[in-house]
């Protein structure tokens, strides 16, 4: 029955894809595509993730089927006038190692000619693949990974990270719970680039509004046990413990934290959730968290048919990452449309400053001074039950862009 | 284990080399093996290429061990990672070209495979291996603490990789591949040196029959502590230019199943035998390259059978076995001769 209208409404969703990529393009609009200089003959776009580990699930092979579903709304736009006519995905699996990151990167962009890399969960990792594209003068789209240091020390001309971040997160989630009385904190956090930045900027955001963190507690990255950080983070009694983990880490945190003593006693606030998170874990283990979320399938009709349209292919709902992942296809092959190129500074000059409102980004705009890609986020509350499977989230708040991301990241220096 | 290893190695080197310094064949495999060498990067990706050359520079340090020695090491990761570390933050912070910081990487390797060496010797077997495979650990640990200097889990990122001002080797990899590999060849005429020197020979003695050459008059202790701190510095050797080659150095490096691996490699190449260090890393090597890209999940898997398969059919490794059989025609050839 449901399958029936989900097929339904494939051919209303497809047009409906086409006329808000229409939108994203902007006033420039489809330019001239007869002269487009591609090297090859076409277009790669690698897609370097976790496929086989904790950060499967909230990207991973699925965020192949995204980008897919970008190249067709892409080709079916412009059809013959297309400058990339031929358009490859080459995937590979960095196994959440900051060295095979690197090496993959490299291949990528010089052994399979990749344009641009796309994804890449892990801010170890992410930070390595940032390296190379500034070495090799190419793209790359930042998706998964949280760092804020992709747009401050480590910013570059070709780097550009679209969904998230560590600071803004802080800001959603510590802000709000600290506001309603959650004044005392634990932090306990992976280990790694990701949870060194969520640490600095959840505790910097409870202080700010009047509360107070206790300890900051690290732990191995990936781990399965953390039966004894959960109990260091009881102690002092704090009212909220904050885990700063991300995918199978939080699952297991969460499993833990919900099976131990501290469970009714302290709340539970959460650094990073995506939706496959609850849905591997339960929505009652969840119930009432709070936490920050930038992008929710069923948010409005766009975002449930743009989802409509993974579910038919992946049999999953989408998370943020993969609606960011169409996003930054979309929007990437949108512009080499415009530069008539695949040369990636023409592309760069193209995707600076362009205001962009699509599916995954409301009043989005990529800015310039960082390469932030700033948008709504939406401050979410996961439900006590779910309707419908995957129907996990009340949106309680929509937070503007200006005030999700702040001011342009002063310790980028693009150069 | 490592006791039974060497016991079966100790009956294959007891026979003498076929190959003396007049036989025409033993130019002609080394001139064979050298071609090889300059063709690599034409048929493979470089970077892939220089890793074969890396990883088999590390076997063959450890095969100085595991198969001259009668010492199985399982913490050669220290020094193949504290080397690409050092390496990364000499060129990192003074800017000197690569070879030079790869020369200090190697020699910090030494530095730590003094002390570490002289605790450890004192055991054999897999009290060695353990007492190494810990020393590893510390530091990996403190690799991982350290945070400022080395970037804990994010690594070293964006090594430099001067090079006296030559862009071709600074940034085509291709042309890099080259001065890695005579870099690497420098290491492995070095290992070839020691075992065919009287150095060498002592120490065969003590990995056969320590009570026989301490009765000779040999600090056996000295000698395995000396054959460690060499074996440190080829494998840092190799480290430092992987490091300079990646332009990044990570805790992966450090980590034990790098030391796992190494072993790995060296056995599948063939214990004793030296050169099959480098077949053993071609072999893993590009079968983990072609694995990845393949989009096939299990590398461990596969490369797991195939270490099974290897210690199961040909005891003495790839190179090993390959050089049994050629042994065997010769000799036969001869015989046949003298009929």
């Amino acid at each position: 029955m449901r399958s029936r209208t989900v097929q339904g409404t494939v051919a209303i969703a497809a047009t409906a894809s086409l006329a808000l990529a229409a939108c994203g393009s902007g006033a420039g609009g489809p330019q001239s595509g007869g002269s487009g200089k591609l090297t090859d003959d076409k277009i790669v776009i690698g897609l370097l993730n976790d496929q086989s580990g904790v950060y499967k699930d909230l990207s991973g092979p699925n965020s192949k089927t995204a980008i897919e579903l970008a190249i067709a709304d892409y080709k079916a736009k412009y059809g013959d006038k297309a400058v990339a006519k031929t358009i490859e995905i080459v995937t590979a699996d960095h196994q959440n190692k900051a060295d095979v990151a690197n090496s993959k990167a490299q291949e990528m962009y010089d052994r399979q000619k990749a344009d641009i890399i796309l994804d890449v969960p892990n801010s170890a990792a992410a930070l390595a693949v940032a390296t190379q594209a500034a070495n090799k003068k190419k793209l790359y789209i930042n998706i998964g990974a949280g760092t804020t240091k992709l747009t401050g020390e480590s910013c570059n001309k070709y780097t550009f990270h679209w969904a998230y971040n560590t600071a803004m997160l802080a800001r959603g989630t510590a802000g709000t719970i600290t506001k309603e009385g959650g004044t005392s904190w634990n932090i306990v956090y992976p280990d790694y680039a990701f949870g060194q930045d969520m640490n600095k900027s959840f505790t910097k955001e409870v202080t700010a509004a009047g509360g107070s963190v206790g300890q900051s507690i690290a732990s191995p990255f990936p781990s399965d046990n953390f039966a004894t950080f959960i109990t260091k983070a009881g102690e002092g009694s704090p009212k909220v413990i904050g885990s700063m983990h991300a995918g199978g880490d939080l699952i297991n945190f969460v499993k833990q934290f919900n099976q131990s003593s501290l469970k009714g006693k302290a709340q539970l606030a959460v650094g990073l959730m995506f939706i496959t998170d609850i849905h591997s874990l339960g929505v009652d283990q969840f119930a009432g968290t709070q936490f920050t979320d930038a992008w929710y399938w069923n948010f409005d009709d766009q975002n449930k048919k743009w989802a409509d349209r993974f579910k038919e292919k992946t049999n999953t709902r989408p998370s943020f990452a993969h609606a960011a992942n169409y996003s930054a296809a979309m929007n990437y092959l949108e512009a080499v449309q415009e530069a008539g190129t695949d040369d990636a500074d023409a592309v760069v000059g193209k995707l600076e400053g362009k205001k962009i409102n699509d599916v995954f980004l409301r009043n989005g705009e990529v800015r310039k001074a960082d390469h932030a890609v700033t948008h709504d986020v939406y401050l979410a509350k996961v439900k006590s039950s779910a309707p419908e499977e995957w129907d996990y989230e009340d949106i309680v708040k929509t937070i503007p862009a200006a005030e999700a991301y702040g001011e342009a990241n002063p310790a980028c220096k693009m150069g | 284990m490592s006791e039974q290893m060497t016991a079966k190695v100790d009956v294959d080197l007891a026979q003498p080399s076929i190959l003396s310094r007049r036989n025409p064949l033993r130019y002609l495999m080394l001139l064979g093996g050298l071609a090889v060498l300059v063709l690599l990067p034409y048929w493979i990706y470089p970077p892939v290429a220089m890793d074969i050359l890396c990883w088999g520079l590390f076997a063959i340090s450890v095969d100085l061990l595991l198969g001259f020695t009668g010492l199985l090491s399982f913490g050669h990761a220290a020094f193949w990672g504290g080397s690409a570390y050092c390496t990364g933050l000499i060129a990192t912070h003074w800017g000197v070209p690569f070879p030079v910081a790869v020369v200090g990487g190697a020699v910090f390797a030494m530095l730590i495979a003094w002390p570490i060496g002289y605790l450890s010797v004192r055991r054999t077997g897999i009290y060695f291996a353990m007492v190494t495979l810990a020393f590893a650990q510390m530091l990996y640990f403190i690799a991982n603490q350290a945070r400022d200097l080395t970037g804990g889990e994010n690594g070293l990122q964006g090594i430099p990789r001067s090079f006296f001002g030559i862009e071709l080797v600074e940034e085509d990899s291709f042309y890099f591949y080259y001065v890695g590999a005579a870099m690497i060849l420098v290491g492995i005429f070095i290992a070839w040196r020691v075992v065919n020197s009287p150095f060498g020979r002592v120490l065969t003695a003590v990995r056969d029959n320590p009570a026989r050459a301490r009765a000779l008059g040999y600090d056996v202790e000295r000698f395995k502590i000396k054959a460690f701190v060499i074996s440190a510095g080829l494998a840092g050797l190799a480290g430092g230019v992987f490091a300079i080659s990646h332009q990044f150095a990570s805790l992966q490096e450090l980590m034990w199943t790098t030391s796992g691996k190494v072993v790995l490699v060296t056995v599948l190449g063939g214990i004793g035998t030296l050169w099959g260090g480098l077949v053993g890393a071609g072999v893993v090597v590009t079968l983990e390259d072609f694995l990845a890209s393949s989009g096939f999940e299990g590398i461990g898997l596969i490369t797991g059978s195939i270490f099974v398969l290897i210690v199961l059919l040909f005891r003495h490794g790839i190179w090993g076995t390959g050089r049994n059989v050629l042994r065997r025609y010769v000799l036969d050839r001869r015989k046949r001769a003298r009929d």
